[in-house]
């Protein structure tokens, strides 16, 4: 028997002349016929599991930020960005520096962690002083709006226990030299964007 | 970034339902899913964007896992399911653990085929690259791992 047509005719794999064939033995085979809805139910089970990304984990991609510099320092360009940046260096220091701006952006962090009784937030725009979030009713969810400078930074989550957590919902990470990781944000200039 | 974006948007839920499938670990499904996007980005995000080179990606990250780490918990979670209707709920979780139950007692070729044929909504020809081999093999592996797991169904029903 032709059973293999069921997963061709379930994939809409079929070209005309298997199409041709799945139609004829549906109608003279009562048993290919059921099963092929058999296949079908099981393929219904199949395709019904959990499809969606849990949205604690969603990675958060920003503007033109988030793939930041870091993942470039680790890649095989790391030479020629050490001579860029040895050069970018006595550019510096050669030419008249410009008054310089510091630009800052609203950030709102948000993580989703009910079971915590607290979390609070620590990086580089908090100099690494912890700062606690707020708990958002009884929804699990903690949030905190800060304004972070224009520029890269590190950061991480606090909760009990003194254990550290990545940003769940940021691609973008960094091994600390402690052993642990940091997420890494980049608050661009004027149109960096608050997250919502 | 913004193609980018919409490339993410357009497969991040496959490939975490391929991943979950592979690895029947949500927790583990959800950190392959972001790893592959982060390498994809940094080696290929100037190249053509390919479904397919993102699924051999998260394949391979997936085989490094389990040579690693070991990290794969059968039926962990699994049986998260979206449904609002808490008896439905009950119902759905009940058959996707039995799902997930009779897919891990599949072989392992037959799983990682099935997982992409079923989450990826790629086709075979594009599977068939993946997987470095025929379309012609696609079509009689991917009908037998469905046979193997309607076995294993009523198996698990009836026994």
């Amino acid at each position: 028997m032709d059973d293999y047509l069921i997963s061709l005719f379930i994939d809409d794999e079929m070209n005309l002349d298997e199409k041709i064939v799945f139609v004829e033995t549906v109608h003279t085979s009562r048993q290919f016929s059921l099963e092929a809805v058999a296949f079908l139910e099981q393929e219904k089970m199949l395709r019904a599991l959990p499809a969606q990304m849990p949205a604690s984990v969603m990675p958060r991609l920003q503007g033109n930020t988030v793939f930041s510099w870091s993942s470039l320092f680790r890649s095989r360009w790391q030479p020629m960005l050490a001579t860029a940046m040895i050069l970018m260096g006595l550019a510096f220091f050669l030419t008249p520096s410009p008054p310089t701006l510091t630009t800052q952006s609203e950030q709102r962090f948000v993580l989703y962690l009910p079971q915590a009784s607290q979390a609070k937030i620590v990086g580089t725009f908090t100099n690494w002083n912890p700062v606690p979030m707020q708990k958002i009713g009884a929804s699990g969810y903690w949030s905190l709006t800060l304004k972070v400078p224009q520029g890269e930074h590190r950061y991480s989550y606090l909760v009990e226990d003194g254990n550290r957590l990545v940003d769940p919902t940021v691609i973008a990470r960094e091994h600390d030299d402690f052993g642990g990781e940091n997420s890494v944000l980049v608050v661009g200039g004027g149109d960096a964007d608050p997250v919502s | 970034m913004h193609r980018f974006r919409k490339f993410y948007i357009d497969n991040r839920d496959k490939l975490f339902g391929y991943l979950l499938r592979r690895s029947g670990n949500r927790h583990l499904a959800a950190d392959l899913v972001q790893e592959t996007f982060t390498r994809y980005l940094e080696r290929y995000r100037n190249h053509e964007q390919s479904p397919a080179l993102l699924y051999t990606i998260g394949r391979n990250l997936f085989y490094d896992e389990m040579r690693q780490n070991n990290r794969l918990v059968p039926g962990e979670e699994i049986g998260q399911v979206t449904v609002a209707d808490q008896e439905e709920a009950y119902i759905a979780k009940e058959e996707s653990s039995k799902i997930f139950a009779a897919m891990e007692r599949l072989g392992e070729d037959e799983r990682d085929i099935l997982a992409l044929v079923v989450s990826s909504g790629l086709s075979y020809q594009e599977i068939a690259d993946i997987r470095q081999c025929s379309v012609a093999n696609i079509k009689v592996k991917v009908h037998r791992a469905r046979q193997k797991l309607k076995k294993l169904l009523q198996e698990n029903t009836h026994g």
